[in-house]
């Protein structure tokens, strides 16, 4: 009822701006990204994904060029507020995308939406919250990324089918933490399953030893949300103190055996399971054209980060298309975003109402292969969109939100509380 | 003084005339600037005039932009409760901090103000259902008045120019005479009858409320808050500002935060090794104007008036 | 049992935290400087160690020779830059405050920004039973690793021509150079030998800790505490330190899993509230 509100009502009203003057200069899109610190590799790999799509084209499109103009956000939510104010007051830029930071996004969400200017999340950004019906809900955002809980939900999916009914949960203690593993409580206790254990490393945690050390025994398997160093440092103590031989993992998103870590896991990584909207082993022409593009420019395998730049350089290009180049009409580009469709390296790719990203999810498993270790796909489910596999009616019925889930996890009476 | 007069009145003019002049980002940059200063110069006060280093003046910054977010957006209470409540936490909090670390001296004092307010970057990171962890706190307004960036920037410009004012006049007071006096000998000052501590303490006291002062106006201007605003790093920034600036000229560390906000702004810009053409100017800095940029113009200057 | 591995997880830790304050703390008790960039010569360290460790395969290689190039670094700067601002602690803060950027950036330039965990040597790869649990004999190589340092460091303040001459710019720099210590080459060395320790401790550490960007600021702040902790200056201080944020750092993330972030911080704004020179340390 909310959602189709503020889709049939609010979205029209918001957007009175249009001009059709101004047409004859480039399309300028701010790219905001992290270049330096923790989260460079993110940030250079959604840039390098997004570059190969645009020269793919020529840089052109509707009749007129495109220029990337890019700022460092630092890690920064005020830094990058104020990069966006820069791009938009000072080089009048006319779209904003990137964000790898749910934070940045954040910061700059209230200024795109009162600038009238759209923000193509094309990075890591995967706040659910974004692209959902509520008060952080911007009608001017598109995602080609993913949100927190759909991978989550997927491993729940595959994890249950294959026999897994109790399981214990590791999960980095932050914000994108509880919105993916929240996700998987929620898609794994309505599948039947418990979750037994919960344990939350800080993010910046040297020594997981105490943590494998404590991971309750007889469990079907140990399910992992560890983003950055996390993962690789969790997953050699885990190999180390001898719980690998004993407990499968189901790694969400992929953190753990993320490609540039599996030459350094080595047989420590073999077997892991995890979920992803990517792989870089799919077996697809789009995709095997954009590896070899890739390894040419930036030397390594592209993480998922380069698959979502290169869709949103796409979906940017095509709804400036579909206007015939004229993006400063922004209510018309926007929705332009809505019914475009095309095969991408990450498969076949569609938009919901809210500008979400529908896209397939990748069950994947670390094997040796010819080319070393690589995270080879088991199983693929089609057309997962933010709700995934739930209606939006069923999602919004449930009365928690999974930041207040911490610690409850081990409840299924609770997780699955209506409203 | 005549001289003094006329700088001032030049500067108020440029100050004034800005926003009708350049383009709407430097509006914005300029009073970004302007808060920044305004932390850097209460940061002096402790530095510069006490002789007490801090690593932790990120928290007091932080704490009043905290408290304002959280009232504002999360118990939705007015600007008129909620922006006395964020200069009361850190007037509070900065009297915590002295009570526990003023026993502490040179580096042990920057060390132990920097586990205090890591400390309360902890809260601010781990008390989620509040602060929105490391997600931060988007959805502040402004208040009315100030809504659009012109009047915000006047309100901006009107409060950090009364702080210097008060600060200025503070440090020429008999009191802050006295602190100046602890800063070269606290013996000789103890000897002189002077309660050193009682001194230090408000000292302390009154740089955390010009640096909550300066969060407040930040949480404000950017309509939200995240734990960055109180981490480490920002305190090591502003720090950073009032010796570059020169430390002890109040002046100086104004000048230092304009120096680092526009040469990040700009070189951010241009290039992707941004830290290492900051770092370059940092030792650069150190080596040809050991005494901060005030320090270099008075060499210059007085080399200049000598003969 | 648990006990017993949680406690050697501790004393692990704590070693290397003690490899990477002792430096730390030599440098500051002969010069009163405090080195911004301490962590990242253990950053440095570890990437080196990363590189030789892929071309040669040899971590012995990466444990001597990486530390020697940061010795190196460290002697030049103090040399050609700290030397000039001798005792002057504002300057001393920009200077390496600079320097920390500027490694920051030429790391991320030639590393990249992935995480590394540097692997383990082959002869302390394995682990051993202690009871019914297993336990990595790396970390019991670190510890026997950390002891032989500490010894080491003792020997040569206590017993050596130049240790002698060490406590006698440590009580004071002035009279040292007056009886005729040549006391500019023992800055060098001393501030060497320092880079070298955290270099050290990031090769060592780097099969647990790990290297990105980030973690130059990361460990130099854990450094920072332990000296603090143990007192700034004392080499003791820096073992018990060492120690002590080790084991606390364990125990209150297996206690007070909720306040892992202040496991760290709590108990040094604690300790400096009632001992405002650390425990061993003197004004």
């Amino acid at each position: 009822m909310r959602a189709s509100w503020i889709a049939a009502g609010v979205l029209p009203l918001m957007l009175p701006i249009t001009s059709s003057f101004a047409q004859q200069g480039p399309i300028k899109i701010g790219l905001i990204l992290p270049l330096s610190g923790t989260f460079a590799p993110n940030g250079e790999d959604t840039l390098t994904g997004t570059r190969i799509y645009f020269d793919s084209i020529g840089n052109q499109v509707g009749g007129r060029k495109i220029e990337l103009i890019i700022e460092d956000e630092q890690g920064r939510p005020d830094v990058g507020l104020t990069k966006a104010r820069k791009l938009v007051e000072n080089d009048k830029v006319q779209i904003l995308a990137g964000f790898v930071s749910t934070a940045v996004a954040l910061a700059v969400n209230d200024y795109a939406r009162e600038k009238k200017i759209p923000m193509v999340l094309s990075g890591d950004a995967g706040a659910n919250e974004l692209t959902m019906p509520g008060p952080l809900y911007n009608p001017y955002i598109v995602r080609t990324s993913q949100n927190g809980r759909t991978p989550a939900a997927a491993a729940a999916a595959f994890a249950y089918k294959n026999g897994w009914r109790k399981v214990a949960t590791m999960t980095s203690d932050y914000a994108g933490g509880f919105d993916t593993i929240g996700g998987f409580a929620q898609a794994f206790c309505k599948l039947g399953g418990t979750i037994v254990q919960e344990q939350y490393p800080p993010i910046n945690t040297n020594d997981y030893g105490p943590y494998v050390t404590n991971v309750q025994s007889g469990v079907d398997g140990v399910v992992t949300f560890l983003p950055g160093s996390a993962g690789l440092k969790f997953v050699k103590q885990f190999d180390e103190l001898g719980m690998k031989a004993k407990y499968p993992l189901m790694d969400i998103f992929g953190q753990i055996v993320y490609e540039p870590f599996l030459p350094q896991l080595g047989d420590a990584a073999l077997g892991i399971y995890s979920t992803l909207h990517y792989a870089p082993t799919i077996k697809t022409p789009e995709n095997e054209a954009f590896v070899a593009e890739y390894m040419k420019r930036a030397k390594r395998i592209p993480s998922d980060n380069g698959a979502d730049g290169w869709a949103g350089a796409h979906a940017i290009a095509d709804a400036a298309k579909a206007v015939d180049g004229k993006v400063e009409d922004t209510e018309k580009f926007l929705a332009a975003f809505r019914p475009d469709k095309f095969a991408s390296p990450k498969g076949n790719i569609s938009f919901d109402k809210y500008g979400q990203l529908i896209q397939s999810m990748y069950v994947r498993k670390v094997e040796k292969t010819a080319d070393g270790y690589a995270n080879v796909v088991v199983e693929k489910f089609d057309n997962v969109d933010q709700f995934w596999p739930m209606t939006e009616a069923e999602l919004e019925s449930y009365k928690y939100r999974y930041s207040e889930l911490k610690g409850s996890m081990t409840n299924c009476a609770k997780v699955l509380e209506k409203k | 003084m005549a001289r003094i007069l006329l700088f001032i009145a030049l500067a108020a003019v440029v100050f004034v005339a800005l926003p009708f002049v350049v383009p709407s980002y430097y509006v914005g940059l300029t009073t970004k600037i302007l808060i920044f200063a305004l932390f850097a110069m209460s940061l002096d006060l402790l530095i510069g005039y006490t002789g007490l280093a801090s690593l932790g003046h990120a928290a007091f910054f932080g704490i009043s932009a905290y408290t304002i977010a959280v009232l504002s957006v999360k118990l939705r209470m007015s600007e008129w409760i909620a922006f006395p409540a964020g200069l009361t936490m850190a007037i509070a909090l900065g009297a915590v901090f002295a009570l526990l670390a003023l026993r502490a001296r040179g580096s042990y004092l920057l060390m132990i103000t920097l586990a205090l307010a890591q400390v309360v970057w902890g809260i601010a990171f781990g008390w989620r259902t509040m602060t929105g962890g490391d997600d931060g706190l988007p959805g502040l307004r402004r208040p009315a008045f100030v809504s659009d960036e012109t009047s915000f920037y006047f309100l901006v410009l009107g409060l950090v120019a009364a702080s210097t004012v008060v600060l200025v006049a503070l440090i020429r007071s008999p009191f802050g005479l006295a602190l100046q006096g602890i800063r070269e000998s606290e013996s000789r000052m103890q000897a002189l009858g002077f309660n050193v501590w009682r001194h230090q303490f408000v000292a302390f006291v009154i740089a955390a409320a010009f640096a909550g002062l300066a969060g407040a106006l930040y949480v404000y201007y950017n309509r939200f808050v995240s734990p960055d605003f109180l981490h480490v790093v920002r305190s090591a920034e502003v720090l950073i500002m009032v010796i570059i600036g020169g430390v002890g000229t109040l002046l100086g560390p104004a000048i230092g935060a304009a120096a680092i906000i526009l040469l990040e702004d700009i070189i951010s810009s241009q290039t992707q090794h941004w830290l290492l053409a900051l770092g370059i100017i940092y030792v650069a800095t150190t080596l040809f104007a050991p005494r901060g940029l005030i320090g270099l113009y008075r060499e210059r200057f007085m080399a200049r008036r000598k003969p | 049992m648990i006990w017993v591995i949680h406690t050697l997880n501790g004393i692990s830790f704590g070693m290397l935290l003690f490899l990477l304050a002792a430096g730390l703390s030599l440098i500051y008790g002969l010069m009163k400087i405090l080195n911004l960039t301490h962590g990242s010569y253990y950053l440095i360290g570890a990437y080196v160690g990363s590189t030789i460790i892929a071309k040669t395969g040899s971590f012995a290689l990466a444990l001597i020779v990486a530390p020697l190039v940061v010795a190196l670094l460290g002697a030049v700067m103090e040399r050609y830059f700290l030397r000039r601002f001798h005792l002057q602690e504002l300057p001393q803060t920009l200077l390496t405050f600079g320097f920390l950027f500027i490694f920051a950036d030429l790391m991320l330039w030639i590393w990249g920004g992935d995480p590394i965990v540097l692997p383990k040597p082959a002869a302390f790869s394995g682990s051993i039973s202690i009871g019914d649990a297993r336990y990595p004999t790396y970390r019991l190589a670190l510890i026997a690793v950390g002891l032989i340092v500490a010894l080491i460091l003792w020997w040569f303040q206590e017993r050596t021509r130049l240790g002698a001459m060490l406590r006698a710019g440590v009580d004071d720099a002035e009279i040292a150079g007056a009886l005729g210590i040549d006391v500019s080459l023992l800055f060098t060395l001393v501030f060497a030998v320092g880079a070298l320790l955290a270099a050290l401790g990031g090769v060592l550490g780097g099969p647990i800790i790990g290297a990105q960007p980030g973690a130059d600021f990361e460990v130099m702040l854990l450094a920072f505490v332990v000296v603090i902790v143990g007192g700034l200056g004392s080499l003791r201080g820096a073992l018990i330190g060492g120690l002590l944020v080790g084991l606390l750092d364990n125990f209150g993330k297996i206690f007070f899993p909720e306040l892992a972030l202040f496991t760290i911080f709590v108990p040094m704004a604690i300790i400096l509230s009632f001992r405002p020179t650390g425990l061993f340390g003197r004004l």
